[in-house]
């Protein structure tokens, strides 16, 4: 793969980011994310990946609006760049490339 | 719910924390996603829950992504500039190497010195202090309460401590240990073949539980049990037995009945080498009280008192409840006793008028200030060259100002050039101090070496520190000081103040080298006054050793043996150790009416025939001991002192009483002193007796070895208990004096590191002076200015200084020295030669200092330094 590594909490933190699109800020990625994977989040963690994968190119991000909910306290809405939709492509092929090289192994 | 959940705020010291440590770029963000959170988590849970979630979540975000760096980014520039000012410093260095040189070695130099001191003085201070219940160990002194004054005697009657166990509830443990008053502890012990000549203690059964001496074999608690226990150290018993082990049990043999039949319970470690007390085994002291009658009396002081107080005793009131606590014991009538620390003895055993009144500590104290003098010498010497030298710095201060470098830079800077200048010096001081311990071991009889733990490292940090405060701080504030468009136009703002600091900095340095000379001078005058005193005996070529010859008819014989050697002048015997060392003065001697005399004191030395004529008294009237006489035991000698003090006119031929007994005096002879010259000329009553154990022999100055080895042929023919082992008279008497020998010689070495430190700092500010002042020297040459000119030119204004700090000093080290001379009965004059020598030294070290420097810009070819510009 590439020099910059993707780690695989980074990598579903950047998938959910695409998935939510507008909505992608830090509340709303945890509250997918502990959906989908069932298990509790700290704002922390997911704080920490975002601006990780921010540093790398993976995410750009903004301000939105104001909101009362918040305490006025503005969100940040994140989105991917071309370069992490062609990186997650990848890791995508990689994977199915691998599971098609595999044998048929009983997954009992 | 929104309004409910406005009011429930989340817990205040984590939002706090949040705020603190998060990047400032993204704590809104997160905070309002937290916010958000706990808004979430309120619907959920409870108040209490949702808070503690709250902190939970900030806690989780302390991630080193989302918190601010805590060595933020500018601190690299830090790391830069540091780096920076090292090169700087270095290539200063490289620069100026006669400055560099004279800073290495003044710095080096002074932190050896004075890390050897404080090395001596902690060892000083930590004699005694290994016993484990030190800080409730004393001992029971004794002031005895005479007309003319108190007396203070460590000496107490053997029946104290178990009286003072059973009437004082506050003492835990009290012990009797026997000392030379009462009976002696040397003599020789046996096991089948070998025999070894010792030295111990007999001390109650408790000494181990007041003292700490390591057991290596044996029950601790059945060291002193019975009257026939002995106690062994290891170097005693391997030197018996060869081994340590199995030896609990053993049988000892001895020629005296208190050491005798001796059954070994235990082997300790050899008491450390900062012990007072140094023994080789110890016997329990009942076996005194079971052989020796006269030490069951009250009137007998022949012992040591030590004890140990129960934790938390108010030692003031203590003190209080024992100081009459001889009152109604008999014979101790009028004394009192109080209690000094066991480890305190070493450096304030000594009393004046019933008062402590110094000791050891004075010499602790004379170092330790030492010590602190050099390492502020050098330190001067530092800043003196630094700020000297701001005509070198001043543009570089002016042009890193001008581009924004603050204050606290640049004194970081030049505080950086002290440390690193301490740091290498500190360096130097660790590989003098490596080569120079063993010298300073020989010169103090110590065993010094560094030990590197924390009681050490500690104090030397704490020095090495102070030092870069001291000699970085004021140079770092002056040179940062400037301002840039006056030093960057090439003028120095100089003030007057600056100069006078500068001036008045080496003035202190010279004050304290002519304090310190004119101090050796005192000292070393002192000692050899001291060591040459005339004592109003000859002790010159006499030998003196103890004679221990069983049979007493071969002791009679022994000296006219003695007398036939050809070397031999004159043999006699007297009793009571060493004469330098006699013990012994004592009031019962009385005439006329008792009641107005017999309390007074007089040396009472105990001798036989030719006493007098073997130390070469003089007989001013009567006549001396003499076997023409017969037995002379009625008879007695004084002294002119005592003479004087009785006042009978015509007292030759008189008697007076000594004791119950009524003794004729035959004779007056000149005063001589027994003991320290510390002390008073005792009026002395000599008493005659008709054995000693004493022997004194008067040898022809010639082939003294073969004299003495003569003797000691006869010596061994008599098959005496001990070997032979003479020594000189006035070696004992030098002996008495030898600390103050040791610590002259210290003095003085640390003197000369003091002179030459002050000379260094001289040295570099006359180097500079002269290296700036090259063009006017130049010029002055051309217009024909003679070297001798420039030569007085350049010294005048060191002539001057040193010329004020000779003032200031003489007066004070008059003062000083008068002072320390006080403490001795027998002081050598201050001669006026002493502090003109002391100035006319300092002023010559000086000159020569300068000379040498300003003798070579004098020479200089003025084409050379006037080419250049």
């Amino acid at each position: 793969m590439k020099k910059t590594k993707l780690g695989e909490f980074e990598e579903l933190v950047l998938m959910t980011v695409v998935v939510l699109q507008e909505e992608a800020y830090g509340v709303e990625i945890k509250r997918e994310l502990e959906e989908r994977l069932n298990e509790t989040l700290s704002v922390g963690s997911i704080q920490s990946a975002l601006k990780r994968m921010e540093e790398k190119g993976f995410l750009t991000s903004e301000f939105g609006e104001a909101t009362q909910k918040r305490g006025g306290k503005r969100k940040r809405i994140y989105s991917a760049t071309p370069y992490a939709h062609r990186v997650l492509k990848e890791m995508k092929d990689v994977r199915s490339q691998l599971w098609a090289a595999m044998p048929n192994v009983a997954t009992s | 719910m929104n309004n409910q959940s406005k009011e429930i705020r989340p817990p205040r010291w984590s939002q706090r924390l949040l705020r603190f440590f998060l990047r400032k770029e993204y704590l809104e963000e997160i905070e309002g996603d937290i916010d958000e959170v706990f808004d979430d988590y309120l619907e959920k849970y409870s108040v209490k829950k949702a808070r503690w979630l709250y902190s939970k979540e900030v806690f989780k975000a302390m991630r080193p992504t989302l918190t601010k760096r805590l060595i933020k980014t500018e601190k690299l520039n830090y790391l830069g500039m540091l780096q920076h000012n090292i090169i700087i410093t270095l290539r200063g260095f490289r620069r100026h190497k006669t400055t560099f040189l004279i800073n290495l070695i003044g710095l080096s130099t002074g932190l050896a010195a004075s890390l050897l001191i404080f090395l001596w003085v902690m060892d000083e201070k930590n004699v005694d202090k290994f016993h484990e219940k030190d800080d409730r160990l004393y001992q029971v002194i004794k002031n005895k309460v005479y007309p003319d004054g108190i007396i203070t005697d460590p000496g107490s009657p053997a029946l104290l401590a178990n009286a003072l166990i059973d009437e004082l509830p506050e003492i835990e443990h009290a012990v009797t240990v026997n000392n030379s008053g009462g009976v002696g502890s040397h003599g020789i012990l046996t096991y089948g073949e070998k025999s070894i000549e010792v030295d111990g203690l007999f001390a109650s059964s408790d000494f181990f539980d007041v003292f700490t001496y390591p057991l290596v074999a044996g029950d601790p608690n059945r060291l002193l049990t019975t009257p026939n226990d002995i106690v062994l150290t290891e170097s005693l018993a391997m030197s018996l037995f060869n081994t340590t082990d199995n030896l609990i049990g053993k049988d000892l043999k001895s020629h005296r009945k208190l050491m005798n039949s001796k059954v070994i319970t235990g082997i300790i470690a050899d008491p450390p080498k900062n012990s007072t007390v140094q023994f080789d085994f110890v016997i329990n002291y009942q076996t005194v009280f079971d052989n020796v009658d006269w030490l069951n009396e009250w009137s007998a002081d022949g012992v040591y008192t030590y004890l140990t107080l129960k934790q938390e005793t108010d030692v003031k009131a203590f003190n209080s409840k024992l100081k009459y606590f001889l009152a109604d014991k008999p014979d101790q009538e009028g004394n009192e006793l109080f209690l000094q620390k066991y480890s305190s003895r070493y450096l304030n055993g000594e009393f004046k008028n019933g008062l402590p009144s110094g000791g050891r500590i004075a010499y602790v104290r004379l170092l330790t200030i030492v010590g602190i003098f050099i390492l502020l010498i050098a330190c001067i010497n530092f800043m003196n060259l630094s700020t000297a030298q701001a005509s070198r710095k001043m543009k570089e201060v002016g042009v890193k100002k001008v581009f924004g470098v603050k204050r606290s830079g640049l004194v970081t800077q030049f505080m950086t050039e002290a440390l690193l200048m301490v740091l290498i010096a500190s360096a130097f001081a660790s590989l003098m101090i490596a080569s120079l311990l063993p010298v300073m071991n020989t010169i103090t009889a110590k065993q010094l070496e560094v030990n590197l733990n924390s009681s050490v490292i500690a104090p030397i940090i704490g020095a090495i520190v102070l030092v870069v405060f001291l000699a970085g701080a004021y140079p770092s504030f002056y040179l940062s000081s400037f301002k840039p468009i006056a030093v960057l136009k090439g003028k120095l703002n100089s003030t007057f103040g600056d100069l006078w600091i500068r001036r008045g900095l080496v003035i202190l340095q010279f004050v304290i080298s002519v304090l310190f000379i004119s101090g050796v001078l005192v000292i070393n005058k002192q000692i050899s006054f001291i060591q040459n005193a005339d004592m109003g005996y000859n002790r010159d070529n006499v030998i003196h050793f103890a004679m221990s010859i069983r049979n007493e008819d071969d002791r009679k014989s022994f000296l006219n043996e003695l007398k036939t050697i050809a070397g031999v002048i004159n043999a006699t015997y007297q009793y009571g150790g060493s004469i330098v060392e006699m013990n012994g003065a004592g009031r019962g001697f009385s005439w006329g009416n008792p009641a107005e005399n017999e309390l007074i004191r007089f040396g009472r030395p105990q001798v036989g025939y030719d006493f007098i004529e073997t130390l070469g008294i003089n007989v001013i009237e009567g006549r001396s001991f003499s076997r023409d006489f017969g037995d002379e035991s009625s008879k007695l000698i004084i002294n002119q002192a005592a003479a004087d003090i009785i006042g009978i006119e015509n007292i030759v031929g008189q008697t007076i009483m000594d004791g119950d007994l009524e003794k004729q005096v035959i004779g007056i002879v000149e005063n001589f002193k027994m003991r320290s010259l510390y002390e008073k000329m005792e009026p002395t009553i000599i008493r005659f007796v008709p054995q000693g154990w004493d022997i004194l022999v008067k040898i022809h100055p010639e082939s003294q070895a073969a004299t003495i080895a003569k003797i000691q042929e006869i010596y061994d023919s008599f098959n005496p208990i001990y070997p032979f082992s003479p020594s000189f008279v006035d070696d004992e008497h030098q002996a008495v004096y030898i600390s103050e020998q040791r610590i002259s010689t210290l003095s003085k070495y640390f003197t000369i590191v003091a002179i030459i430190i002050s000379c260094l700092g001289l040295l570099g500010l006359a180097t500079f002076t002269a290296e700036r002042r090259i063009k006017e020297i130049g010029i002055r040459k051309i217009l024909g200015s003679s070297r001798l000119k420039i030569i007085m030119l350049l010294t005048n204004e060191f002539g001057k200084i040193v010329m004020i700090a000779i003032l200031i000093g003489l007066p004070l080290s008059y003062y000083f020295t008068s002072d320390w001379l006080d403490n001795f009965a027998y002081a050598t004059e201050l001669n006026w030669w002493i502090f003109t020598l002391a100035g006319v030294l300092s002023l010559a070290i000086a000159w020569f200092t300068v000379g040498l420097q300003t003798f070579k810009a004098a020479s200089v070819n003025p084409a050379k330094c006037l080419r250049n510009e």
